[in-house]
């Protein structure tokens, strides 16, 4: 029994992240460029960042900041998940293009953050 | 374009040239091995960076993360068995940090090789880039050389298990990108003291997996990989030992 119970155990706390909703922000990356190249998100909670990328040349999201990296394949949608984040400024670029391809994920208080 | 791909061959090529350096100190490789490693890996590489965007359609977009996270896997324990002189597991550790680092840098050289402005800014800062590796490369080597013929091997092992122990800090990052893991906020934050972009925090992260801002979670996980890679080597060295003949 004991041991049943601990497989059920097992089993939610291994599913348990698959369960949790994450709020969804959407970026495009078009002419080497993020848009917007400012998001402003609510502290502690887990994010889930969708990036279109309209150019015709692949691009890699990369942060030192978020401990991520990802490329971004063209015409296809991308899929990252952040958070939860301290309060403060979390930049991210475009490794391929770092000149151009720069924003920064603002994380503020519930009451002043974008939905 | 010049600086840029000059950072990203550096940025791609460093972390294979250390765990290559690293393993080949532990396990002397011959020449002849470590050209068909090389060929291995550029070959497997390139078949990765042709099927990646497919790839990362599959499992709800998260093919990708999952493929490395299965390729840091077979990192840690190929770099293991470095450890007890197998040379498979030299080889192997060799191959999979291949795909997983040039694979990005091949993706990065396809896509601007067919613009003709950009062509020989690539080229020139490829070459630099892998010049640049190749010296650090071979100056790590003689250091490492060093430290085995002072120390034992006993330092290398324990370099080894720290880089393996930052690949799975990669995969636990992976993880938590595709929402598979939980990780924290921020525990401590050492940006005021090293940033992971500058030259000594790009080769921290290399060598070490050096990070200015990990989660509790992360350090939990690099101190727990850390010491199972040096327990599991000191007991299967310890078993070794026990089998040799008198």
């Amino acid at each position: 029994m004991s041991k049943h119970l601990l497989n059920v155990y097992l089993v939610i706390v291994l599913l348990s992240p698959l369960t949790v909703h994450a709020q969804e922000f959407k970026l495009i990356l078009k002419e080497h460029l993020f848009y917007p190249g400012e998001i402003v998100v609510p502290t502690n909670k887990k994010l889930k960042l969708l990036i279109e990328n309209q150019d015709s040349t692949p691009e890699e999201f990369d942060s030192f900041d978020l401990n991520r990296e990802k490329v971004l394949y063209p015409g296809r949608v991308s899929v990252i998940y952040i958070g939860p984040l301290s309060p403060g400024r979390y930049e991210f670029f475009g490794e391929f293009s770092p000149n151009t391809a720069r924003g920064v994920v603002i994380v503020e208080e519930q009451d002043n953050a974008d939905h | 374009m010049l600086i840029t791909s000059l950072l990203m061959s550096i940025n791609q090529l460093l972390p294979v040239v250390i765990l290559w350096v690293l393993l080949h100190a532990i396990v002397k490789l011959s020449q002849k091995e470590l050209v068909i490693t090389l060929l291995a890996g550029l070959l497997s590489s390139f078949i990765y960076v042709h099927y990646a965007a497919s790839i990362s359609q599959l499992f709800d977009h998260r093919g990708v993360e999952f493929s490395q996270i299965a390729l840091c896997g077979i990192m840690f324990v190929a770099a293991l068995l470095a450890c007890q002189q197998q040379r498979q597991g030299a080889v192997i550790a060799m191959i999979s940090v291949m795909i997983v680092y040039l694979s990005h840098y091949m993706i990065y050289l396809i896509s601007f090789w067919q613009t003709n402005e950009t062509a020989q800014p690539l080229l020139i800062g490829t070459a630099l880039g892998l010049g640049i590796c190749f010296s650090f490369g071979t100056l790590f080597y003689f250091l490492l050389d060093g430290i085995k013929q002072r120390f034992s091997n006993l330092p290398l092992i324990i370099l080894l298990a720290m880089n393996a122990a930052a690949k799975t800090l990669i995969a636990l990052d992976l993880a938590s990108q595709i929402d598979l893991a939980n990780i924290t906020a921020s525990y401590v934050d050492w940006r005021g003291f090293l940033v992971e972009n500058s030259e000594l925090g790009r080769v921290l992260k290399a060598l070490i997996g050096y990070e200015a801002t990990p989660s509790k979670t992360a350090i939990w996980l690099y101190t727990i990989a850390m010491s199972v890679f040096l327990f599991i080597s000191w007991l299967l060295s310890k078993r070794n030992s026990v089998k040799e003949p008198i």
